[in-house]
C-alpha cells in the first residue's frame, strides 16, 4: 500500500465561470439535466468544482425547474 | 413599475379558443394595471417531469412583463381559482422599470431570439459542445 487510493487530482474549474456562454437559467432545463443525477439530485459541488456563487444560482435554478415540472424532483430525468 | 417574469401551464387539451382567452385575460390584468408587455412566448405543449392534476402534459406559456407589484398578487390570485392553470412561477427579474429600459429590454430579448434561431440552425454541434466541453476541462491540468 505505497501509494494509497488514487483521489481525483485534476484541479477542477467553474463551469460557468471559465465558459461565458454557459448561462444559469431556470428556463433551460437541458442544461440544468448535466447538472443533476440520473435520478435528479442536485450534484454537489465537490464532485463537479463549481464555484460557491454559481453553484448557489444552480440550486435555485434547479428548484424552480423543478416546480414548474421541468425537472424532476425524484425520478428519471430522461424522458 | 418592476420587471417580472412569469410562466404558467395550462392544461394541454384546452383548443385554442380557451387559451387565447386565458392569455389575453392575464395581458389584461398587467395593462389594466398600467404594466406593460415585454415578451409573451408560447412553448407550447411539453411533457411534465411529474404528473399534475393527473396531466402528464401541459401548455407551457412564458410572459416577460413590467408591472407593479400588486399586479403579480391578482395575476396569482386568478391563477389560483382558474382549475385550468396548472401551475405558475413568477420571478422578479428587476427592481425598477421605466420606459427606456423597457425598450432596451425588448431589444435584447429580440436579439436573443436571433442568436438562438442561428444557434438552432447548427443545433447538431450544439448538442457535441457539451461533450466536448467537459473533455475539455479534463485535459486542461
Amino acid at each position: 500500500m505505497s501509494q494509497p487510493k488514487k483521489v481525483f487530482t485534476r484541479r477542477r474549474v467553474c463551469r460557468f465561470c471559465t465558459d461565458k456562454d454557459v448561462t444559469i437559467d431556470y428556463k433551460d432545463s437541458k442544461t440544468l439535466r448535466s447538472f443533476v443525477t440520473e435520478r435528479g439530485k442536485i450534484i454537489p459541488r465537490r464532485i463537479y468544482g463549481t464555484c460557491a456563487k454559481h453553484q448557489r444560482q444552480l440550486t435555485e435554478a434547479v428548484k424552480r425547474a423543478r416546480q414548474l415540472a421541468l425537472l424532476p424532483y425524484m425520478g428519471s430525468t430522461q424522458f | 413599475m418592476r420587471h417580472y417574469e412569469t410562466t404558467y401551464i395550462l392544461r394541454p387539451n384546452l383548443g385554442e379558443e380557451q387559451l387565447t382567452e386565458i392569455i389575453d385575460r392575464t395581458n389584461a390584468i398587467v395593462t389594466n394595471d398600467g404594466g406593460a408587455i415585454i415578451f409573451l412566448d408560447r412553448w407550447g405543449v411539453k411533457r411534465l417531469a411529474y404528473e399534475i392534476n393527473k396531466e402528464v402534459q401541459g401548455y407551457y406559456i412564458y410572459l416577460n412583463y413590467a408591472a407593479p407589484g400588486k399586479t403579480v398578487d391578482e395575476i396569482e390570485r386568478i391563477f389560483r381559482i382558474d382549475d385550468r392553470v396548472l401551475r405558475y412561477l413568477t420571478v422578479k427579474l428587476g427592481d425598477t422599470m421605466n420606459a427606456e429600459s423597457i425598450e432596451a429590454e425588448k431589444q435584447r430579448i429580440a436579439e436573443k431570439a436571433a442568436a438562438s434561431a442561428v444557434a438552432e440552425s447548427e443545433d447538431a454541434e450544439v448538442d457535441e459542445f457539451d461533450s466536448e466541453a467537459l473533455e475539455d476541462e479534463s485535459t486542461e491540468d
